[in-house]
């Protein structure tokens, strides 16, 4: 309430002031009473009776108020049209558009220029940037003896080229920001369709970030967990339902845009009101949605409709997926700078360590360079809402390159720019550069994603996007032999591809147990009927004769097999089913048709295979070492700070803390990787200074000073003791320089 | 010494003093209580000790004893209120039920609460009544609300430095069905990490949480820990190291190895405790569950909970089988219970410790959640007539009235407060005590106001509900 017009029109509890007549002025009442909840200033001390005498008398004089004239810098509301600013000149021969943005906020405030990093430095802060890795010393060493002088930005690219690294690694960031991998409360009644292949698949591809969105707010089948959130057993607050989720998360992540405040009521801190909160949600809605004053029903309908109506409307007659295409054009039209301003600050935020904004989810609070801003969220839509060369726009500035500042405190709102800021590594940061080291990450990945090495360039059109794993309903049938004289039974089927296929998805469980070789190679192997697996096994697959071979075990009471496998090419979709055309065993019995033993849907097991999450196999054998973002939370990455995702996470803590700390010296788990990578590194047979090297070197691309040497040397003794080894990795594992990207 | 003039020391490794700086620099959340001048009363109690009845402990079957019913073939159901005859207990107008012999004779040391109220919620799912319980919110949330343990570590801090403000005893969180949902309120919520709780799941292993790790002799460990320290010393990138952030880490870890080190931490050690003293609390996990609380509370645990443990459809969750299920857990928490109350009150313990018994609602043989309700109905053994013993038993999630006991922490001794009716639906009639109370009156004997606010996300976020709770003052003494 800044201007006199805002002053007189108040908020939802009706006009604030009227002009003459100080009694019935709401404004003077609340300065003046004893609520404790309804008095303002809400907290501090009270406006002094002389002062009220006045405010009363200016009140009955009809508001005298100067034209022009607003309180305060609150009132400053980011423009909502993308804005188009005039680089200043650079200073010395630092042109990027970063650095002359920045360097002429430092010369204002006469602020140094921070000084570049080293090469190591470097190197070891963009991998772990792009691809959330440490890099190898081997790849340090080239990358040190590399005389060109654009090696930095090669290497940039050689990161961001590596996208099953760079989808492992983001794939946190947008799990916290989107609620995915979530499987928490509300959850016991599969209230929430995960997203994993979908958005996996999409940081893989690179994919437009319009695009990305678009998909998001008006899904396909694959990407619809998020705006359907969380479905909840029993009744909810009405701020909480699945329409009010939609718009709070559609506004916060999208737009850095706090609604929730709005979904109860006006809010308090920003311009957004109850009615729009409502107006949002209504797109989603399937029914006519009646607004809810802090959780009482007010009789108001919501109009289907969005926030900034100067781009474009909702149309509230139209159907809701109409609607939901509306708003996902609106939101990423050209003319809405917040969409841009909003995802290019978080990434900011990743990469330098503060957001140009700050917190990253309140968009309306003014950037600390505003120009910077304006100008990074311009250029990102100029070059096709492109994160990866976003990316690398940031990381081939000077700025980015520059020595971490160092801050006393958790910078607050005064912020001023003076460097970058070191991070501390994400729990999934933490435990992949741990099993980098010690080589003891799990062999398969809870994520159902596809990591698989692809020779053609992967499409970006959706549409192929959403055959790669478009269910088709089962009809295969359970497979066994007679079911006497043996618990054991092989099952074969050959087939004949014309071409290699795009991808291969096999669905398959077995009562009770069971290992499947595609052309002879292991792919899977299971001992959980009830969770069946299901993987891409597209790369075991050649042109020509194909076989597949099934070892199914039980262990007693009923006994079947059944797969159903997925062939897809560019155009054309085979499914392969478990019938009487595949061929059963006994042991060293001949082989035979197989016995169809049930019709799927039939027999002790249900729909077993219907819309369940269901494990990839056990060894599906094609992609890189499994990352920590595919596996589940566990009680480790809980403790160093991976989310429940109850909520949308867009910024994890920065200290360690006391009980994060215990964990570190004697959690099981991280005992067990030190014990068991201590072995390992003992076989590798280093003599005892290349291995202090090798550590030091991978740990933190540096080598150990002459007075680090000496302690590590204490610690290791001859270097062939696999305890001592474990001990030293903890050292060196604990060192702040490790565990933040600096 | 103010938290801006700690952290501007930059001789850090002479400074690594007291963890919780760590938190409050990193800490984004900031008191309203005080700035707006929310009296925080005197504290009648300085820990407290939540025994949790988890899956909904029958107030008929336990604390409320309504007209008894034995098992009789035919019998019809709608005719029984309590499958256990009432006993005396130490004071004259106290009755509870048979099985709870121990726990009479300790009556007269607390208050008996027989009016505590929960909503409905439409359906009956025992961890989300448990995250209402034990957050005083109802989740679905847009921020993740503190357990009431990580409010008393938040606002009283820690007793002892050493130990660990908030410690949870015997929910296993991994390996249990519905655990993330028990995950998502066992958790210091917005407030962060260094105000949740310590758990330990297993009284019997919990030295190991502050131990080494498993087969790491102490002198290794310590060693360890030394040769880390000298390797920060000698870090060529010293200067970096007075940055907030490392400077936590380190101040962190060191507060962890400190715990580690201490004399405080044979209070997790069971095997510590004379034969005969741990034989009486020896009814099982939640009897050395019990145990373990006290050795905790004597060396300055603030809050620690207790749990029978939630496990779907075992111990108080009972589908079927009721009165069986329930006479075996009676036999597990009577002794450990009435122990533990007179052990603090030996040690003049019992009357600067606040104990609560409670559970996230009761049970009765016909009523799913209160008269009127949608929930759907859960027994797992619905009949008409007792015909087999799995009938026999409450076997309905009720929550129009439940039964709390609290002891010491300056409460009534042998008080009665609040009443059911005698006939179903067996709801509370005199004074209702709704958990936004519960918790007032909690934190009323912690010296916490419930209306003491921690901002988060600029807006305010209260003890209790939008800062309503009004505490039970009339069980105080």
């Amino acid at each position: 309430m800044n201007t006199r017009d805002q002053l007189i029109a108040g908020g939802e509890n009706g006009k604030s002031i009227i002009a003459g007549d100080s009694g019935r002025s709401l404004f003077l009442k609340r300065i003046t009473t004893r609520n404790e909840f309804t008095r303002m200033p809400p907290e501090g001390s009270r406006v002094p009776p002389e002062k009220i005498t006045v405010l009363k008398q200016w009140i009955e004089a009809g508001l005298p108020w100067e034209q022009g004239i607003s309180l305060g810098n609150s009132s400053w509301e980011p423009p909502l049209k993308p804005r188009l600013i005039t680089l200043p000149s650079p200073i010395k021969d630092r042109s990027h558009p970063i650095d002359r943005l920045l360097d002429t906020g430092l010369k204002i405030r006469r602020l140094p220029i921070p000084p570049p990093i080293s090469d190591s430095v470097f190197l070891r802060r963009v991998s772990l940037d792009t691809i959330g890795l440490l890099p190898s010393p081997t790849d340090l060493q080239s990358f040190l003896n590399d005389p060109k002088e654009d090696k930095r930005v090669r290497i940039i690219d050689k990161l961001l080229a590596q996208d099953v690294a760079y989808a492992d690694h983001w794939l946190t960031t947008w799990n916290d920001l989107l609620r995915n991998d979530y499987t928490g409360t509300g959850f016991i009644t599969k209230g929430r369709n995960q997203i994993t292949t979908w958005l996996y698949e999409s940081l893989r591809t690179n994919k437009p970030y319009d695009l990305f969105v678009q998909q998001l707010i008006s899904p396909t089948a694959e990407s619809a967990g998020f705006i359907d959130g969380i479905k909840w057993r029993g009744e909810v607050n009405s701020s909480q339902t699945r329409e009010i989720q939609f718009a709070q998360n559609v506004s916060q992540v999208f737009l850095g845009i706090n609604m929730k405040c709005a979904s109860c009521h006006d809010s308090f801190i920003d311009r957004w009101t109850l009615s729009e909160a409502y107006n949002l949600a209504a797109i989603y809605a399937e029914q006519p949605l009646e607004l809810n004053r802090c959780d009482k029903p007010t009789g108001k309908i919501a109009t289907p409709k969005w926030m900034f109506p100067e781009i474009g409307d909702i149309d509230p007659a139209a159907p809701k997926a109409e609607r939901l295409k509306q708003l996902a054009v609106l939101m990423t039209h050209p003319d809405n700078g917040r969409f841009t301003r909003t995802v290019v600050n978080r990434i900011w935020h990743r990469l330098m360590g503060r957001g140009i904004v700050h917190p990253v989810d309140a968009m309306h609070t003014k950037p600390w360079n505003e120009d910077l801003l304006d100008y990074l969220a311009v250029r990102f839509a100029e070059d096709g809402y492109d994160l990866r060369k976003f990316m690398r726009f940031v990381m081939t500035s000077q700025a980015y390159q520059a020595r971490t500042v160092i801050q006393q405190a958790e910078p607050t709102e005064g912020y001023v720019y003076t460097g970058p800021i070191a991070k501390r590594m994400t729990a999934e940061q933490f435990l992949d550069a741990i099993w980098q080291i010690t080589g003891t990450q799990p062999l398969t990945p809870t994520a159902q994603v596809d990591r698989a090495e692809r020779l053609a360039k992967p499409s970006h059109d959706p549409a192929q996007d959403t055959k790669l794993v478009k269910p088709v309903p089962v009809t295969a049938k359970w497979i066994w032999h007679d079911g006497r004289g043996s618990m054991k039974a092989e099952l074969r089927k050959t087939f004949s591809l014309k071409e290699t296929p795009h991808t291969a998805i096999v669905l398959a469980t077995c009562d009770n147990a069971f290992t499947m070789k595609v052309n002879g190679k292991l792919v899977a192997t299971s001992n959980d009927w009830q969770a069946p697996v299901r993987f891409n096994i597209a790369s075991h697959l050649i042109k020509g004769e194909n076989s597949i071979q099934v070892a199914g075990e039980m262990f007693g009471g009923s006994a079947g097999f059944i797969c159903q496998l997925i062939i897809n090419h560019p155009d054309t979709q085979r499914v392969i089913n478990t019938d009487r055309t595949w061929q059963v065993r006994k042991a060293d019995d001949a082989w035979q048709t197989a016995l169809e033993v049930h019709a799927y849907g039939n027999g002790p097991w249900g729909r077993i295979l219907d819309g369940k999450t269901v494990t990839p196999g056990s060894f599906d054998l094609t992609g890189p070492p499994v990352r920590a973002a595919l596996m589940q939370n566990d009680f480790l990455m809980r403790s160093l700070g991976r989310p429940h995702r109850d909520q949308v996470v867009t910024t994890r803590p920065s200290a360690l803390t006391t009980l994060q700390a215990i964990d570190l010296a004697n959690d099981e788990i991280l005992t067990n990787y030190l014990s068991d990578g201590a072995k390992r590194i003992v076989g590798q047979k280093r003599t005892r200074d290349e291995l202090i090297d090798w550590c030091y070197v991978y740990a933190l691309s540096r080598e150990p000073t002459t007075g680090e040497r000496t302690v590590l040397i204490e610690v290791l003794g001859d270097g062939k003791d696999p305890v001592a080894i474990e001990d030293l990795l903890w050292i060196i594992f604990m060192q702040p320089e490790f565990q933040i990207v600096r | 010494m103010t938290i801006q003039e700690q952290l501007a020391r930059r001789e850090f490794l002479k400074q690594l003093r007291t963890a919780s700086l760590a938190a409050l620099s990193c800490n984004a959340t900031r008191a309203l209580g005080n700035i707006q001048g929310t009296q925080q009363p005197a504290a009648k109690a300085d820990s407290c000790i939540l025994i949790w009845m988890a899956g909904g402990m029958a107030a008929p079957d336990t604390f409320d004893p309504k007209a008894y019913s034995p098992f009789k073939k035919g019998l019809a159901v709608d005719n029984i209120l309590s499958t256990f005859p009432a006993i005396d207990t130490s004071v004259d107008n106290i009755k509870i039920t048979a099985g709870l012999e121990n726990v009479a004779q300790i009556m007269d040391r607390g208050t008996l609460i027989r009016s505590a109220v929960q909503p409905d919620l439409g359906s009956i799912l025992h961890s989300r009544h448990q995250y209402h319980w034990h957050t005083g919110y109802v989740p679905p949330l847009t921020v993740a609300a503190p357990h009431i343990g990580a409010w008393m570590a938040k606002v009283l801090g820690p007793k002892n430095p050493v130990v660990p403000p908030f410690i949870n005893i015997g929910q296993r969180l991994e390996g249990v069905g519905e655990k993330e949902e028990l995950k998502a309120f066992t958790t210091a919520g917005f407030f962060g990490s260094e105000f949740g709780p310590m758990n330990l799941p297993f009284p019997q292993d919990a030295v190991r949480s502050v131990q080494p790790p498993r087969g790491m002799e102490p002198g290794r460990f310590g060693n360890r820990y030394r040769h880390y320290r000298k390797l920060i010393e000698q870090n060529p990138n010293r200067d970096l190291m007075s940055d907030f952030q490392q400077e936590s880490m380190l101040r962190s870890m060191d507060a962890a190895h400190r715990l580690l080190q201490s004399k405080e931490k044979h209070a997790f050690d069971l095997t510590r405790e004379p034969k005969d003293s741990f034989e009486r609390y020896d009814t099982g996990r939640f009897g050395r569950g019990c145990l373990l609380a006290r050795r905790l509370v004597e060396q300055g645990a603030r809050f620690v909970e207790v749990t029978t443990e939630y496990i779907p459809f075992i111990h108080w969750d009972t589908h079927e089988n009721g009165h069986s299920t329930v006479a075996r857990v009676k036999k597990e928490i009577d002794r450990p219970i009435a122990q533990l109350i007179l052990d603090l009150e030996a040690r003049g313990l019992l009357d600067r410790t606040l104990v609560v018994i409670a559970s996230e609602f009761s049970r009765d043989m016909m009523i799913e959640g209160v008269p009127g309700s949608t929930a759907r109905d859960q027994s797992r053994a619905p009949s008409k007539t007792l015909e087999e013993p799995k009938h026999y038993g409450l076997h309905r999630h009720f929550t129009g009235g439940t039964s709390v006991a609290m002891f010491g922490g300056g409460t009534k001794k042998g008080y009665l407060y609040g009443k059911t009716a005698d006939q179903r639906p067996l709801l509370a009639v005199e004074n209702p005590v709704p958990v936004m109370d519960l918790h007032a009156t909690i934190f009323a004997a912690m010296g916490i106001s419930p209306q003491t606010a921690y901002e988060v996300e600029k807006r305010p976020f209260y003890a209790t509900r939008d800062g309503h709770g009004k505490p039970v003052l009339d069980i105080f003494a």
